[in-house]
């Protein structure tokens, strides 16, 4: 998995980018003629044929057979939803507070809720339609309780939109989070990781 | 069997010819004279002159290739080419001509006995090398005069073609302005 | 002894047919693989082991696939063009000579369908004959971007045919003979004798020209993918398409043996040896082929006729003349 930190490195300058020096084309009949014995006597085809020759005998081959073998995804990539559970109790997250479904710009999360036996909100129903979902992270970002993520799986390929619906398919199995096998999610709307280092003292000036 | 080959041939070549002549299709006519023009070699290897054939097929080959390339230019090579009759007595003249010729070809081989071969061929010297001795002994003067006339045309056509060879057809006319004044600038 | 003949050279008709198509379909997966790897790919994998039933799987997509020929199209010719690319190809192949001759259950066989006075001629002009694939292809089949490719065919045709022929006088004048048969066993006696030796210059224009004949990488002008879509293969679908393919690749194959043989040598005495470094020396020209596929980038039509004018036919007017003179004196 890529860090953070790497991800978040756009600075092109540090990694080795340069700007290539172009001479001027030739324009008299004589100048084009120099040009062209110069680049038959330094033999830049041969090199192009080197290099490519090169690569062939080191073999270093760089494609990824996709299907067997997958690249890593980036920490706040947002693919499909995930419902995450409490560690430990595993009761869910969610406190059907609607923020999510209030806030999305495509209209596709839609909620009920109730008032259950212990007189606590309980989500009875939470749909997400992912054919109309733009993925744009706002549910995510919005959620104060990071019950509602934006997970890795981005190979969604179904007969049906209505597939891409199932609750119970993005909540959290109960037995992973109550082992503790559900890794803290990283990403998108979560507390990134050097969190207590950029905590100040509330200035109490008044 | 040769015969078989000959009337073939002969029948093919005709039909492509007749293609050619008949249609008003661009592409129909280059496509059948070019057909035409790779039969008529067929008749030199049928004769044994292997070397007349081969050399037959590049040169028309090539020479078709240029019509081509003036069909594409003057043509839509996809649709007819409607035509412009200006002067029918001209066709009439012309196509009279023609008919003469045709009758003149078809009688021919009833004074054809009288000719006999002065250079006939020797045993043990290859298609190519009697074809050479011959072009430098006998027919030395009219190739010689051939090579200078094609030489003639080759210098016309450079010069002709080569007149405005100066100036740029892909550059606009301003920016050259513009290129000029640049190099006055510097 | 007649019927012996004939039954001889039907058998070995039949067999280049066979081996050539087979060639051209593998091919195209050694372009494939060899390209991959030199650009750090891996190239068809999942089709059978290391991808080799791709080309199978591309056979049976050509052969099954709608074929389809426009409405503005000039039908006939439309449809006679590809098959002028693949039959010209394979013609060529009848004056060349694949293998030395060998003797099989007493039976001496030689690897060539005729062994006709003029092979080098002949090979030419038929190899000449069909760039009418590519140029009747593109002309009728009454797209822009065919019709470009048009253009550029008969351009290159025109310049590069003045190339093969005349780079060919120089070896053609020592040799004394168009036979491929003795251009061999002129330079049986080893390495010495090859004609590369003694004809470097028309080696190179060869060899340059051959490109330019069989539309490859530099002088991919006439169905260059990034300029033209695919030229005169735009409009064209399903097994027609496929045959200008195999057209393409045959060419490849008969002008790599074609090179050898003028140049290089050939099937030397005619030994198994011989014989192994005849095909060993094709398989490098080929390869070379694909190599520059890799390695260059495609020349503007006008540079090719730039080079071809200005550069090449003087050169090659020269070689002849230092030729003759080498040989008068």
């Amino acid at each position: 998995m890529m860090s953070l930190e790497q991800f978040e490195n756009r600075n092109v300058s540090e990694n080795g980018y340069y700007k290539v020096d172009i001479e001027s084309y030739p324009e008299t009949g004589w100048e084009k003629a120099k040009q062209v014995f110069s680049r038959t006597i330094r033999g830049e085809l041969f090199v192009g044929l080197w290099v490519v020759m090169r690569e062939m005998l080191k073999f270093d081959i760089h494609t990824v057979q996709y299907p067997k073998e997958k690249l890593p995804v980036g920490p706040r990539y947002r693919a499909v939803h995930e419902m995450q559970r409490l560690w430990e109790s595993g009761t869910e997250r969610c406190i059907g507070c609607g923020l999510c479904e209030k806030i999305c710009i495509s209209d596709c999360i839609r909620m009920d809720t109730r008032i259950d036996e212990n007189s606590r909100k309980e989500v009875s129903e939470y749909t997400i339609n992912l054919g109309r979902c733009i993925f744009c992270g706002y549910c995510a970002e919005v959620c104060p309780e990071l019950a509602i993520v934006h997970g890795g799986r981005y190979e969604n390929t179904s007969e049906q939109r209505a597939h891409f619906t199932d609750y119970e398919d993005m909540l959290t199995p109960f037995d992973m989070a109550v082992k503790g096998q559900v890794p803290e999610y990283p990403g998108f709307g979560a507390v990134t990781p050097h969190e207590d280092e950029r905590v100040k003292s509330t200035p109490l000036a008044y | 069997m040769e015969a078989i080959a000959f009337y073939t041939f002969a029948i093919l070549t005709t039909v492509m010819f007749l293609i050619t002549v008949l249609t008003s299709h661009a592409l129909y006519a280059l496509s059948a004279l070019a057909a035409g023009m790779i039969f008529i070699s067929a008749f030199f290897f049928l004769l044994g002159a292997d070397f007349l054939g081969a050399i037959q097929i590049i040169v028309y080959t090539g020479a078709v290739m240029a019509l081509y390339a003036f069909g594409m230019m003057f043509f839509d090579t996809t649709r007819d080419v409607v035509e412009k009759r200006t002067s029918p007595q001209l066709i009439f003249g012309l196509s009279g001509v023609a008919a003469l010729m045709v009758v003149a070809i078809f009688t021919a081989p009833i004074i054809s006995g009288n000719i006999e071969a002065l250079y006939p061929a020797i045993d043990g010297v290859g298609n190519s090398q009697m074809v050479g001795m011959v072009l430098f002994t006998k027919y030395l003067i009219p190739f010689e005069v051939a090579a200078i006339m094609l030489l003639v045309a080759m210098i016309a056509g450079i010069v002709l073609a080569g007149k405005k060879m100066d100036h740029s057809l892909t550059l606009m006319q301003d920016e050259i302005e513009c290129i000029n004044e640049e190099k006055e600038q510097v | 002894m007649e019927t012996a003949y004939f039954i001889e050279t039907i058998i070995k008709i039949v067999v280049i047919l066979l081996v050539f198509s087979a060639l051209a379909g593998f091919g195209t997966y050694f372009e494939r693989k060899i390209l991959a790897f030199m650009q750090r790919r891996l190239g068809p994998m999942n089709v059978g082991p290391f991808g080799v039933l791709q080309i199978a799987a591309d056979g049976i997509k050509l052969f099954t696939k709608e074929d389809i020929v426009p409405t503005n199209a000039v039908g006939p010719i439309f449809k006679i063009a590809p098959v002028i690319t693949a039959a010209t190809a394979f013609m060529a192949a009848a004056a060349i000579p694949f293998l030395p001759q060998f003797t099989i259950f007493g039976y001496t066989v030689h690897p060539i369908v005729a062994d006709v006075n003029i092979g080098i001629l002949y090979i030419l002009g038929v190899m000449a004959v069909g760039f009418y694939g590519p140029l009747l292809g593109s002309l009728a089949s009454s797209n822009k971007f065919a019709l470009l490719s048009a253009a550029r065919a008969a351009a290159v045709f025109i310049s590069y045919e003045v190339i093969t022929g005349l780079a060919l006088l120089g070896p053609l004048m020592m040799v004394g003979s168009f036979s491929l048969i003795d251009f061999n066993n002129y330079q049986a006696g080893g390495m010495g004798d090859w004609i590369i030796w003694s004809q470097p210059v028309a080696f190179v224009l060869f060899w340059i020209a051959a490109f330019a004949e069989t539309g490859r990488t530099p002088f991919h002008l006439v169905a260059n993918d990034h300029e033209i879509i695919d030229g005169f293969g735009t409009e064209y679908s399903g097994m027609r398409w496929g045959l200008f393919f195999i057209g393409e690749y045959a060419n490849m194959f008969f002008i790599s043996f074609v090179i050898v043989l003028l140049f290089l040598g050939g099937f030397g005495d005619g030994s198994v040896f011989g014989a192994l470094m005849f095909l060993l020396k094709m398989s490098f020209f080929f390869f070379f082929f694909l190599w520059t596929r890799a390695a260059w980038p495609d020349i503007r039509p006008d540079q090719l006729m730039w080079l071809c004018w200005k550069v090449l036919m003087p050169l090659a007017v020269l070689n002849v003349v230092v030729t003759g003179f080498v040989m008068m004196f």
